[in-house]
């Protein structure tokens, strides 16, 4: 058997098995896979150290393909790269397998485990940052003092629950074991349309999108689930009303995706379409929805309920439907709209495909 | 059953702890000839110490660090590759390991066969 690999193409012939593949194409489809999985671990490593290790590992995980290749006699499918590649680990647990020096925060560490310890520190930074301006933005729009207290209750809240969050997150690990350990935290892009989604995922998701759901649903018959004890006296706006459906819309294209995905964990690529179009719409309407007065006093010539309503509505806009809402929709939306590009490209790539296929 | 799964991790546990002591004499004594990552895994597991590449790329980085190793990027078969040897250091090291091995296996030999 003969194996001539460049970086430019793979030309497999083999005399003893009787084969002969020109795969130049795919191997370049390779490159690109390993290229994508190489970019995601790269960007959690050391700065300083970060081309070395990327080279190093570029040439294992070549060495790898190239060795199964010519065991195969033929280029490897995506699904087959992705097993060389879940063998690696997840992106993020690999870089930090560099990093692990047991300087810091060893506490933190022990309680969260170290697999999901970088994802907690990521996300805990990303959350602080968020807090912190929508904090100065709540300051700056209620001319409001900026003192340390503002800043410091909400930001300390926000360690404690994701912490918290964290440390069950890492007792389920232990609790459901392998399931749970083979789903990498943020696949990258490239590579997420071969990682068929966690069920448990998609499960719990569906479980608390459903819940939401049911709650927007049942207030028009239950008011109290938002107005409290103050419902005979107050009551909804034609705008609430006007949005109520847009926004019920926005929930039930969650929850749907969710679950679709419980029974197909195969459909990636709906994850990422339906929260871009899920979140990126709910951003859109909340921002909104929350411009617009959504309760008025039952009796309008009560001043009682009039103050009563303005309270309401200052505690919807700024409490319930605050400014974090649209905001964190919004980046949820922009992140998941970076998540379909590689889904769009496929499939215009598999339309040309269709189109030559047709013309030849 | 919630007992068995228990002792299973301690086992396991046990064993990695056992493990990591022996692959770091493992992989410096495969380094007395040089050989790239992906060469000397094989290498390992044809001997059958296998060791996975999250494991053993850190603590090759971790053996250089320590002046244990060096390494050099080079060209083969048209690709640029690491390739790491032990050095001097290293070997005098290797040396004193491996007769601190001889002399917990003979020590764990009495031991065995006193029990």
């Amino acid at each position: 058997m003969g194996l001539a690999i460049s970086d430019q193409g793979l030309v497999v012939s083999g005399q003893r098995h009787g084969f002969s593949i020109a795969a130049r194409g795919e191997w370049g489809h390779s490159m690109e896979l390993v290229e994508s999985y190489l970019k995601a671990v790269r960007r959690y490593l050391p700065r300083g150290m970060r081309d070395d290790i990327i080279a190093e590992l570029r040439v294992e995980l070549r060495s790898q393909i190239e060795d199964r290749q010519a065991e195969l006699g033929r280029a490897l499918t995506d699904a087959e790269q992705m097993v060389i590649f879940k063998r690696q680990g997840d992106p993020m647990s690999v870089a930090m397998r560099y990093r692990r020096t047991g300087r810091s925060l060893s506490v933190g560490w022990e309680l969260i485990g170290p697999e999901l310890f970088p994802a907690f520190l990521i996300l805990l930074s990303c959350n602080l940052a968020i807090a912190s301006v929508v904090v100065a933005l709540f300051l700056i729009l209620g001319h409001l003092p900026f003192t340390l207290q503002a800043f410091l209750i909400p930001m300390g809240m926000e360690v404690v629950i994701v912490t918290l969050v964290f440390i069950l997150l890492n007792f389920l690990r232990g609790f459901l074991g392998r399931r749970m350990s083979e789903s990498w935290m943020w696949p990258p892009a490239e590579l997420a349309h071969l990682l068929p989604l966690p069920r448990w995922y998609s499960a719990t998701g569906f479980a608390a999108c459903g819940l939401l759901t049911l709650w927007w649903l049942l207030i028009p018959h239950f008011p109290r689930l938002v107005l409290g004890e103050a419902v005979p006296e107050l009551k909804f706006t034609p705008e609430w009303h006007r949005y109520y459906v847009p926004i019920l819309a926005v929930m039930l294209i969650g929850a749907g995706q969710r679950g679709v995905n419980v029974i197909r964990p195969d459909w990636n690529w709906l994850l990422p379409m339906g929260r871009f179009v899920a979140d990126g719409a709910g951003a859109v309407v909340m921002f909104f929805f929350r411009m617009h007065t959504l309760v008025v006093a039952a009796d309008a010539g009560s001043a009682a309920q009039q103050h009563l309503a303005e309270a309401v509505n200052a505690r919807l806009v700024w409490g319930l439907f605050g400014p974090w809402l649209w905001l964190y929709l919004g980046i949820t939306g922009l992140v998941y709209g970076w998540y379909c590009r590689p889904y769009v490209r496929r499939l215009i790539q598999r339309q040309r495909g269709g189109v030559v296929a047709r013309a030849s | 059953m919630a007992n068995g799964s228990a002792s299973s991790e301690v086992l396991e546990n046990l064993k990695g702890e056992l493990r990591r002591g022996c692959l770091i004499v493992a992989v410096l004594a495969q380094l007395r000839v040089e050989q790239y990552g992906y060469t000397l895994r094989k290498a390992l597991a044809d001997d059958g110490l296998e060791i996975d590449e999250g494991t053993l790329y850190p603590l090759l980085r971790r053996l250089e660090t320590q002046g244990l190793l060096v390494s050099q990027w080079r060209e083969e078969d048209k690709r640029n590759k690491r390739f790491y040897r032990l050095s001097g250091e290293g070997t005098l090291i290797l040396k004193q390991l491996l007769e601190e091995w001889e002399s917990i296996n003979s020590s764990l030999g009495k031991i065995l066969v006193g029990a």
